[in-house]
């Protein structure tokens, strides 16, 4: 690749001494020279450098395939997410090789999303799972064993009532903790090792918005721009080990408001049955800006109906149309509700960067256990059954 | 004649010998041998043969256009010449006819082509639209020829190009009418169109370049490849620079050789930018990325945008085409307009979807006198 010494890449011993003195030794350096500058520190013509960067270039570039080849290994080509209908719209489930996006605002089920993923994953290949390994890249503490082992146990209770299965799954999800950006920066540095050491087959980050929000303030000058040189960075990263892999990438993100006067020009309400339009004067979009919006390939949003059912919106995709889907967030993980409907699906849809988010607007509580009985003042609606204990995530 | 010896295309040590030795200009070099120019400048044989070899294809050309007279010079073209070449040169369609008449036809052979937009918006579409297109075959209208599409994002995704090859194959066998016709439907099937869709994946800039040098000795070896494709050339560029001036000489070079390349060998070469998030005034923009200068790089300019939930289509710069914007959508089948087209015996002034379409003007481009 580009750390290629040029002494590897067929240029001759008296043209890398010489080189050397400039500082260039690797391809890397070469290429980055413009022609002219080659001239200069080489001492040759105009034709020998063209020639000699065209030596390099050997060294140094990728293989041409036709997509024949790749169109030949298609049974391959996703990670089924168990949500049919939501694999059935992106013909397949996550595609390969490409970085995935759950966005969306705080308790709304990236990280119940993301558990979930990662027991399917460890799941045979006769299950649709990837029979791999998983790595957790936490940066947020969001990461409960437990929930995990439930998911599992729920999810699929006739393969995981043998206790040797539960503790296998649990042992192929590699957990790493990383709370500074630095610290994230140098795991994904040292990935590649760890995906071969753990035959890993999903790689999961959640989230990459929470350190580098914590540490960048935007509103410093040059701030941004670093912070995006960063963001490119590991989407750099993480592309090129999910191409060479060939595995799933799934990243989490939080949200943003974006206040404006103009939120009127590009801003789609939705109608969503029982719910009203937007925030007023401002709205809540996936957070890391516009081009954090380019470097993903997939955008998943979550987002909020009421306080039990959420929906998912397929908010930019290669494949799939614009699409809105029903779950709630269940024991087994997620469960999608009600969508046999085609209505919330469309070709429409507006810039993912810009995609309005539904967060949660108020707090419906109900008593549980004994106290359950007695009933209450009839203010709060009756949402059915779910969560109201714990997690919260 | 007079060209200074500090300008040609040598070495430079050789070009110090040169002028310490007392030479300025290439007139001074016209009537030396080798041997005699080694011995006085104090460089060895090869260099010497070179320069006088150097001096003798510059000159040579220099003596052909005093030769050529009245009439074409030689190397150059006149401007009927070069209209007839671009006639024959064509377009590649892109499904979606409003973007074609808009664009005189389609995106044209020979040039290069930038398409901005922001996420999601469909470039990536546009371009695998555009790399099923120019197979099409020539009987129905399109290219016959190859395409190359280099994926610096990991968008390419092999199943919807076989979508889109699979809605362009029935759009041939609907449109069918005669035996010429048929037979080359038999060639032109989804394996077939994806065995000639070539595929190479750069994950840094380093790679990107190292490919682009590469790409004249592989247009060569394959002449029948008719358009190239970079998607995206930006994201390999944001993030991994520094100095920016590096960056703006890198990618100067980068778009002199895609220019190149796209004159040389007949092929139409396609760039995909994106946008990034400029502040000016307390307001935030939109603009294409990569800076000012690269506005400069492509001769054509589209800019791809969300309008609400419309996704549209405009013309920011070409040297033939009127500014216009036109709606489009991305369907199952790929790139296609808004709504059908309506049947030439509908009334003149069509109805048309309610919403704001710039009146869209007629094209500068008249057809070519027979």
């Amino acid at each position: 690749m580009h750390n290629k010494k040029l002494t590897r890449a067929g240029v001759d011993s008296q043209m890398c001494e010489r080189l050397k003195h400039h500082h260039v030794e690797t391809c890397e350096d070469l290429l980055s020279l413009t022609p002219l500058e080659v001239m200069r520190l080489a001492g040759q013509s105009h034709c020998h450098s063209l020639q000699l960067l065209r030596n390099v270039s050997v060294a140094c570039a990728p293989k041409i395939i036709t997509a024949q080849q790749l169109w030949l290994q298609r049974e391959d080509l996703c990670f089924s997410t168990s949500l049919q209908e939501l694999d059935r719209l992106l013909h397949g489930g996550l595609p390969r090789a490409t970085i995935t996006e759950v966005a969306g605002p705080s308790g709304c089920g990236k990280s119940q999303l993301c558990m979930m993923l990662s027991v399917l994953a460890t799941l045979p290949r006769s299950m649709g799972g990837l029979d791999s390994g998983v790595i957790y890249i936490d940066t947020e503490s969001a990461f409960s064993a437990e929930r995990l082992l439930e998911i599992a146990q729920s999810r699929f209770p006739d393969y995981f009532s043998v206790p040797e299965r539960l503790l296998q799954t649990a042992g192929r999800v590699h957990l790493f903790k990383e709370l500074t950006c630095q610290e994230v920066l140098i795991r994904l540095d040292h990935l590649e090792e760890d995906i071969i050491s753990c035959h890993a087959g999903l790689v999961i980050l959640d989230s990459v918005a929470s350190v580098v929000r914590k540490e960048f303030d935007t509103s410093l000058s040059g701030n941004l721009t670093h912070r995006s040189n960063l963001l490119g960075r590991e989407a750099a990263t993480l592309k090129y080990l999910a191409q060479e892999f060939r595995i799933p990438v799934v990243v989490t993100n939080q949200i943003t408001t974006i206040l404006s006067e103009r939120a009127s020009s590009g801003h789609v309400s939705f109608t969503a049955p029982g719910g009203e339009g937007g925030v007023g004067s401002g709205y809540v979009t996936a957070a890391l800006g516009n081009t954090w919006s380019h470097n993903v390939n997939t955008r998943l949003i979550v987002q909020y109906v009421d306080s039990h059912l959420r929906q998912i919106v397929i908010a930019k995709s290669p494949v799939a149309p614009f699409a809105v889907l029903n779950y709630t967030v269940q024991k087994e993980g997620l469960r999608l509700e009600g969508n046999a409907s085609e209505e919330m699906i469309s070709a429409q849809g507006t810039d993912p960067g810009l995609q309005p988010i539904r967060v949660r607007t108020g707090f419906d509580y109900r008593l549980t256990g004994a106290m359950a009985m007695t009933p209450l003042t009839p203010s709060t609606t009756s949402t059915g059954g779910g969560r109201c204990d714990n997690t919260g995530v | 004649m007079h060209r200074t010896i500090a300008s040609l295309p040598l070495a430079p040590s050789v070009k110090i010998k040169l002028t310490s030795a007392g030479f300025d200009t290439c007139a001074d070099l016209k009537d030396l041998r080798p041997l005699q120019l080694c011995k006085e400048a104090g460089i060895s044989q090869e260099e010497a043969l070179e320069v006088l070899q150097t001096l003798r294809s510059d000159d040579g050309a220099g003596v052909a256009s005093h030769a050529g007279g009245a009439g074409a010079v030689s190397g150059g073209l006149t401007a009927l010449q070069l209209l007839q070449k671009e006639h024959a040169l064509g377009d590649i369609i892109t499904f979606c006819s409003a973007l074609d008449s808009a664009l005189g036809g389609g995106v044209p052979v020979g040039k290069t082509t930038e398409v901005c937009g922001a996420p999601g918006v469909g470039k990536t579409q546009l371009c695998l639209q555009l790399a099923v297109d120019v197979q099409i075959p020539v009987c129905f209208g399109g290219r016959g020829g190859r395409a190359l599409y280099v994926d610096t994002e990991g968008s390419f995704l092999v199943q919807r190009a076989a979508d889109m090859a699979h809605a362009a194959v029935e759009h041939c066998r609907v449109v069918t009418q005669d035996a010429e016709q048929q037979a080359a439907l038999k060639d032109f099937t989804v394996e077939n169109i994806l065995s000639r869709l070539s595929l190479v994946r750069c994950h840094d800039y380093v790679e990107l370049l190292a490919r682009c040098y590469l790409l004249p000795d592989f247009l060569t070896k394959h002449p029948e490849v008719q358009l190239v494709v970079i998607d995206s050339i930006a994201f390999p560029f944001r993030h991994d620079f520094e100095d920016f001036s590096q960056r703006t000489r890198l990618l100067n070079g980068l778009a002199q050789q895609l220019i190149q390349l796209a004159t040389e060998h007949n092929v139409a070469v396609v760039l995909t930018n994106q946008m990034t998030t400029k502040v000016w005034n307390g307001q935030s923009k939109l603009i294409p990325a990569l800076g000012e200068s690269w506005g400069h790089a492509a001769t054509q300019r589209l800019i791809l945008h969300w309008e609400g939930t419309q996704r549209l289509a405009s013309i920011y710069k070409s040297p033939s085409q009127m500014e216009a914007t036109i709606p489009y959508r991305i369907t199952e089948d790929g790139f296609r307009d808004l709504a059908p087209p309506p049947f030439p015996t509908a009334q003149p002034t069509s109805s048309g979807p309610a919403h704001s379409v710039q009146q869209r003007k007629r094209p500068r481009m008249e057809p070519l006198p027979s």
